[in-house]
């Protein structure tokens, strides 16, 4: 589904990304962990060219896009993305900013792209949230609508950028709920973050970066019980 | 990126011609003096109607023009055979008008200078006037010696003026306007003021502690002129008819009905001695006026934020060109006063592309273009201002830039900028008070007609100063509602 070929990503002096290589199967989750710093977030943000890898490859279901000719919004429109602060639009209702890409992107008839919403919302716990302002929403109901907001666009891939950092502790638990039963639906997932025990239940895989490079990758038994690396030992020693 | 944004540039230029084009055919085309010069059979005439009893608005009867001028050259135009149509303006900007070929003639009390001359051909004198001296009983001055070393108030541009220049020791203050003058005179910012005879006597019958002294006529040198364009083939008509007058006694008759001999008055206002009831016969004239200011408040306002706007847009683009575009032009409009830029576009406008535009649209214009320049900075502020977190969650969702511009980052950009936009609405609606330079009938420009048919200072300005205020008072509420409006969502 994804390949990455080497890529490195260079902001003014600092190397972020020092080469990296990997390949996510089609349904496969992976959570990427391991210190800040390390360059999780921008590897993630390079997937559906947020940033732009300074070289490298990267190749999704066949189609380059990192070559110069591919059309970027319509490779975005086929990943949701889900950030750490939400990002939800504060002028529109809970139920236009999930509708609204849907009708102005894919040209989504009204009534559809409403029953769409409707029942994501459902899916999420917020059906009766469709006409409130993301202003009276707790922390956890705004990332749940943020998540429905990505589905809306119907994605073949789903990338969490630390989607719980931002959450009081009583309110991760339902945005993980959310995202661990999207893990079934044979999604492609990757997921940034700091929750050692949801990558550990909900994951795949698991990627474990440090400085810029992809130090370790392994099913998340193999990690965390007998993690290869010395970095990650101590990774693990300092989190758990 | 470039295709979209000089389509948003274009249909945001054509949207805003269009709302200028259909405003001014709204319009009456006497509330703002169409030229229609070119049409067979029409002469457009200038004057600045605040000069009774040459020429003023008959503000009580339906703002008709009247006086002296005004009967001489309907009298002439109908022995001639032509369609008279009279465009009202500030007495300094007539030979302009004349020169850039906006009026075919000027009557306005103008006497044949030969400074003017340089400038414009005149016809044969039709009256004579001779200067007199204004001055205030407590403080009496009867000669020309006696001014040495006195300040001097003049109608700037007028004969006056360039005669009061030749007063040796005598420091001029020249206003655009005489009731301004004699304010001045009262209130003892100059010593006296030189106008001309006939003037002076309203203003002495008016005011019961002014006096005048009339000073002896310099032959023909004081005498009233129509001016034409250089060159214009319409003079000689023009004289034969005043020839005529002259013989048949039309001319002495005529000026007979606009001079009354001294009328006697009750004493008149001194200092603050305010009363309203002069503004009674006035008032449906004055109310006029806000359709105007408002009209071209609107106009200037939207067409200043959507121009505005789009240059916003131009200065956060990544494409070169169009960022040195925006600053330049941001530059240059903050960096001139918006008066010349008013002036050079209804001036130059007809010069540069042939094109006859009307007084409004040349206003609506200026300011609007003026305005996008405060404005763009504005709104550029407001959309840096918003979390940059909207544009990468608009950029996965693979919403088009234009699209993420016009309906996420534009919107809660206004929201926090909606107060400085308000103040900017407020300050065109105030402003809007300078376009009466070019012959726009505005709230203010009325007030100042009233103001000159009155020979009194304060009340129609108190009256207009109110009207101004309760209009603001109007925007800002509304203005408030739409705020609240757009908090719905906090």
């Amino acid at each position: 589904m994804i390949k990455v070929t080497d890529i490195t990503k260079t902001f003014g002096k600092t190397e972020v990304l020092k080469g990296i290589t990997t390949t996510i199967a089609r349904g496969e989750v992976v959570a990427i962990i391991g210190p800040s710093g390390s360059g999780k977030s921008t590897f993630l943000r390079c997937l559906n060219l947020l940033e732009k890898p300074t070289s490298g490859k990267i190749t999704i279901a066949d189609t380059e896009i990192t070559s110069p000719k591919t059309d970027v919004m319509r490779v975005r429109q086929r990943i949701g993305m889900v950030f750490q602060h939400f990002h939800l639009f504060p002028h529109m209702t809970v139920i236009d900013n999930i509708t609204f890409a849907p009708r102005t992107v894919k040209g989504m008839p009204d009534g559809k792209a409403r029953a769409n919403a409707l029942s994501l919302l459902d899916r999420v716990g917020l059906a009766d949230k469709a006409d409130s302002y993301p202003s009276r929403l707790s922390g956890g109901q705004k990332q749940r609508v943020a998540i429905a907001r990505s589905l809306a666009m119907e994605p073949d891939i789903m990338l969490f950028d630390e989607p719980t950092s931002a959450l009081d502790p009583e309110m991760v638990k339902e945005v993980l709920n959310v995202i661990q039963s999207m893990a079934h639906t044979g999604m492609t997932m990757v997921i940034v973050t700091h929750e050692m025990k949801f990558a550990r239940e909900a994951a795949d895989t698991i990627y474990f970066m440090d400085d810029g490079r992809l130090v370790e990758k392994a099913a998340p038994e193999q990690f965390f019980s007998n993690p290869q690396s010395e970095r990650a030992v101590r990774f693990l020693n300092q989190v758990l | 990126m470039p295709k979209l944004v000089l389509k948003t540039f274009s249909a945001a230029i054509i949207a805003a011609l269009l709302i200028v084009a259909v405003a001014g055919g709204l319009l009456p085309s006497q509330a703002f003096g169409a030229a229609a010069n070119d049409a067979k059979g029409t002469l457009v005439m200038g004057t600045s109607a605040d000069y009774p009893p040459f020429e003023s608005v008959d503000a009580k009867n339906g703002g008709q023009y009247v006086g002296l001028d005004i009967d001489i050259a309907k009298y002439i135009t109908e022995q001639l055979g032509y369609k008279l149509e009279i465009i009202n303006m500030d007495f300094n900007g007539l030979i302009a008008a004349l020169q850039t070929g906006r009026v075919d003639f000027v009557m306005s009390g103008m006497s044949a200078t030969d400074e003017r001359r340089e400038s414009v051909d005149f016809s044969m004198i039709y009256y004579s006037a001779r200067n007199s001296i204004i001055s205030t009983k407590d403080n009496a001055y009867d000669s020309i010696e006696q001014l040495n070393g006195k300040t001097i108030g003049v109608q700037l541009g007028s004969t006056q003026d360039y005669f009061a220049e030749t007063i040796p020791g005598a420091s001029l203050k020249k206003l655009n306007k005489i009731p301004d003058l004699v304010q001045e005179l009262k209130t003892g910012r100059v010593d006296a003021l030189i106008v001309e005879d006939a003037v002076a006597i309203d203003y002495v019958n008016a005011n019961s502690d002014l006096t005048v002294e009339f000073l002896p006529a310099e032959a023909d040198e004081n005498g009233y002129a129509i001016a034409f364009p250089k060159g214009s083939a319409i003079v000689n008509d023009f004289n034969g008819i005043i020839t005529e007058m002259k013989e048949s006694g039309k001319l002495d008759s005529l000026i007979n009905t606009w001079f009354p001999m001294q009328k006697e008055t009750e004493g008149s206002a001194l200092g603050l001695n305010l009363d309203f009831s002069i503004l009674k016969d006035y008032i449906p004239y004055i109310l006029r006026g806000i359709y105007v200011t408002l009209l071209f408040t609107i106009v200037s306002a939207l067409f200043g934020f959507i121009w505005g706007t789009v240059l916003s847009f131009f200065k956060l683009s990544r494409i070169k060109p169009l960022q040195w575009f925006a600053t330049v032009y941001t530059s240059i409009f903050r960096g001139t006063p918006l008066l010349l830029q008013l002036l050079l576009i209804y001036y130059a406008t007809p010069q540069l592309i042939n094109y006859d535009i009307s007084p409004l649209m040349a206003a609506g214009l200026a300011f609007g273009l003026n305005s996008a320049a405060y404005l763009s900075e504005t709104i550029r502020g407001g959309i840096l201002a918003v979390d940059k977190g909207q544009q990468e969650a608009a950029m996965a969702l693979g919403i088009p830039y234009r699209t993420m511009m016009i309906k996420i980052i534009l919107p809660q950009a206004l929201r926090s900028i909606l107060p400085a936009l308000v103040n900017e609405c407020v300050a065109l609606l105030k402003e809007s008070s300078l376009v009466s330079v070019i012959g726009v009938q505005d709230l203010m420009r009325r007030a100042s007609v009233v103001q000159s048919l009155e020979f009194r200072a304060f009340e129609a300005l108190l009256f207009a100063g109110a009207i101004y205020y309760v209009l603001v008072l109007i925007l800002t509420s509304l203005a408030r509602l739409l705020e609240r409006r757009m908090r719905r969502s906090d």
